[in-house]
């Protein structure tokens, strides 16, 4: 099976976000970027069915400015991505998921893709629009919000799990098609150092962004604030005490930095 | 023009460090400590990412690092704990003899099969009679026809009960002192090898040490690294490549006393501010962060020296003294910083003033670095 995933570098969790001078993006100074969460899984659903289809390849597709997007291809390549594909990105402020999706589908169009996978959202800034468009662009179906993917060889239909409220619903879907996957299902694996190092001697294809994908974007970011610092207390919902100290560790370390 | 900036490719061997050390060891650390309990689950996880045999070459198996690379691992995996940090890296002690005066058939046969699977090495120098003194050493190791039979006693070795290979240091003849000095790979399935009991210590609760007695323990020649007498240098050169990652451990254990003395002062209210805000406070901070900024730069130029292939005895015994002595007083610093909190086991501080004690005394005490430092020194002033 040709598996293609779209990765995307975010800023770490831990990082302290400034807004920009001029208020109207995030200052990529001094901010650590990572392959986003999402994508994480994406890249572990990826070789998961590579393991499981002898003769399969997954290929990491990235939109976005250097040197951060090189260095998720990178990273995706020590998890076990076979080949990278890298759209550098226009400079200026982000593009809207419109033109990412763009921008991604162009090169996707033009490999071989049984299978479409990517974060059913980004953890920055959460629009979760990237999969529905390449969808429509490769004009293939789509599903988000995935977790546990299967590839059934005998009907060669891929059998799946969606996350919904309340409860998981039973999918299938036909080959080509677009899979949007939930969040650190999977326990996604951790790069070997010996991967790591030869990661960076892997070329990764640099393919030239299209100007005409870069119509009029259908959003624009006015203006980023922080949100006021909050005030009194808040409560940890939970139905086992070990629930409650895992959600309060969370807390303590993503919003309060309480420790690293 | 030096430059302090990181490559991506050493950016990326310290993330995998730093989220191995906060996902697998943070959490463990604490019980550890308490407990002495010698993690496996740890240890197995770290040979499987590589970060176990750091120095030895890739075609042996290992991961091929240089010093540089090796130290920027080492002070992310000691942040969260000192103990395991020095036990994963103790393969890289052992090993190094075998790297520097083994041949390519001995590197191919030992090293390979050593480095395919999760297993400790030991490198056994020291014995009850001393460390420091290493050419007085009593551990005896006499021909006999195509092997040789070792008898002695060694002391204080790193992963020792552990260990399935020793480098071991032995003397053909204790009249000749160091020109004595034999080095030998033994495995531990040789008959005559006893490791003894963990030893109970003051910190590096997770690592273990213990005494290893060779009785009658015969070892084939083949076992032998470079020639007779040729020992001493040989355990010399070797503390020359491991000794500044030992910098690196004490700085990483600094860092760790700093970042939790700095986030508790933010926290902590007396006299109705922060006292981070008390000038007394603000002081021991910043001389705690100088000493540490001194002790990583010290290390890094010393690691720099080394991979630019220059032995960099003095360049390590500097790092490695600075560095393990910055340790200890940050981490009382820390201590002092915290209060009566500090002196509590509740709190993650007195732990790090015990792990960095053990950085001033092992892989040469300060007192031997401080010898090397003034011999090296005063060579340019004969």
């Amino acid at each position: 099976m040709e598996i293609v995933v779209c990765v995307k570098p975010v800023p770490e969790s831990e990082t302290r976000l400034r807004v920009s001078a001029d208020g109207t993006s995030l200052d990529p100074e001094a901010v650590k970027f990572v392959l986003a969460g999402y994508d994480e899984s994406a890249v572990e659903q990826a070789l998961l069915l590579k393991e499981s289809l002898p003769g399969s390849k997954v290929h990491a597709v990235s939109f976005g400015p250097a040197p951060r997007t090189e260095e998720v291809l990178r990273a995706a390549i020590a998890l076990g991505c076979d080949q990278a594909t890298w759209v550098e990105a226009p400079p200026g402020p982000a593009p809207d998921p419109v033109a990412t999706g763009r921008a991604l589908a162009r090169p996707i169009f033009a490999m071989p893709h049984d299978l479409v996978l990517c974060g059913k959202q980004a953890g920055d800034d959460e629009a979760g629009l990237v999969a529905a468009v390449l969808g429509e662009l490769l004009g293939v179906p789509d599903v988000g919000f995935v977790v546990d993917l299967r590839f059934d060889v005998p009907s060669g239909r891929l059998r799946f799990r969606r996350a919904t409220e309340g409860g998981l619903e039973l999918w299938e879907a036909p080959t080509p098609c677009v899979i949007g996957l939930q969040q650190a299902w999977n326990d996604p694996r951790t790069a070997k150092l010996p991967a790591i190092l030869k990661s960076r001697r892997v070329a990764i294809a640099k393919v030239p962004y299209a100007p005409e994908d870069s119509s009029a974007p259908r959003s624009v970011a006015e203006k980023f604030e922080l949100p006021p610092p909050r005030t009194g207390a808040a409560m940890i919902e939970y139905k086992t005490p070990a629930e409650a100290a895992a959600k309060l560790v969370r807390v303590l370390r993503e919003e309060a930095k309480v420790f690293p | 023009m030096p430059d302090f900036s990181l490559t991506p490719e050493e950016e990326s061997l310290r993330d995998l460090a730093r989220k191995f050390a906060r996902g697998e060891m943070a959490p463990v650390a604490a019980e550890c400590d308490r407990s002495g309990r010698f993690p496996e689950e740890v240890y197995r996880k770290a040979h499987g990412l590589g970060l176990m045999n750091l120095n030895v070459p890739t075609e042996y198996g290992g991961s091929g690092l240089g010093v540089f690379a090796q130290c920027l691992i080492v002070e992310e995996l000691a942040y969260a704990c000192g103990g395991m940090t020095t036990s994963i890296i103790a393969n890289c002690l052992a090993l190094e003899p075998i790297l520097l005066g083994g041949t390519a058939e001995q590197k191919t046969r030992i090293l390979t099969p050593f480095c395919a699977d999760y297993r400790f090495a030991a490198f056994c120098l020291t014995e009850p009679s001393g460390g420091s003194d290493a050419g007085a050493l009593r551990t005896v190791a006499r021909r006999d026809g195509e092997s040789y039979v070792l008898d002695g006693e060694k002391c204080f070795i790193t992963n020792g009960p552990h260990a399935e290979l020793y480098t071991v240091f032995a003397t053909v003849d204790p009249s000749l002192r160091h020109r004595g000095i034999t080095a030998f790979v033994v495995p531990r399935a040789t008959e005559g090898v006893l490791p003894g009991k963990d030893e109970e210590k003051m910190g590096h609760r997770a690592s273990s040490t213990g005494t290893i007695r060779f009785e009658k323990v015969r070892v084939p020649a083949t076992q032998r690294l470079g020639g007779e007498g040729e020992g001493f240098a040989l355990a010399m050169r070797t503390l020359d490549q491991t000794r500044t990652p030992i910098g690196a451990l004490a700085t990483g254990i600094a860092q760790a006393a700093l970042d939790h003395a700095a986030r508790y002062a933010t926290k902590r209210y007396t006299f109705g501010k922060p006292i981070a805000e008390h000038q007394a406070i603000q002081i021991k901070l910043a001389n705690m962060a100088q000493a540490i900024r001194a002790a990583r730069l010290l290390t890094w130029h010393a690691a720099w020296t080394i991979d630019r292939g220059a032995r960099g005895t003095l360049e390590s015994s500097i790092a490695k003294c600075f560095a393990s002595d910055a340790a200890l007083h940050v981490a009382d610093e820390a201590i002092q910083t915290f209060g009566g909190y500090g002196y509590m086991k509740d709190y993650p501080v007195e732990k790090l003033l015990r792990d960095a004690k053990l950085t001033q005394i092992y892989e040469g005490a300060n007192e031997i670095q401080r010898t090397v430092i003034a011999r090296e020194l005063l060579k340019s002033y004969d």
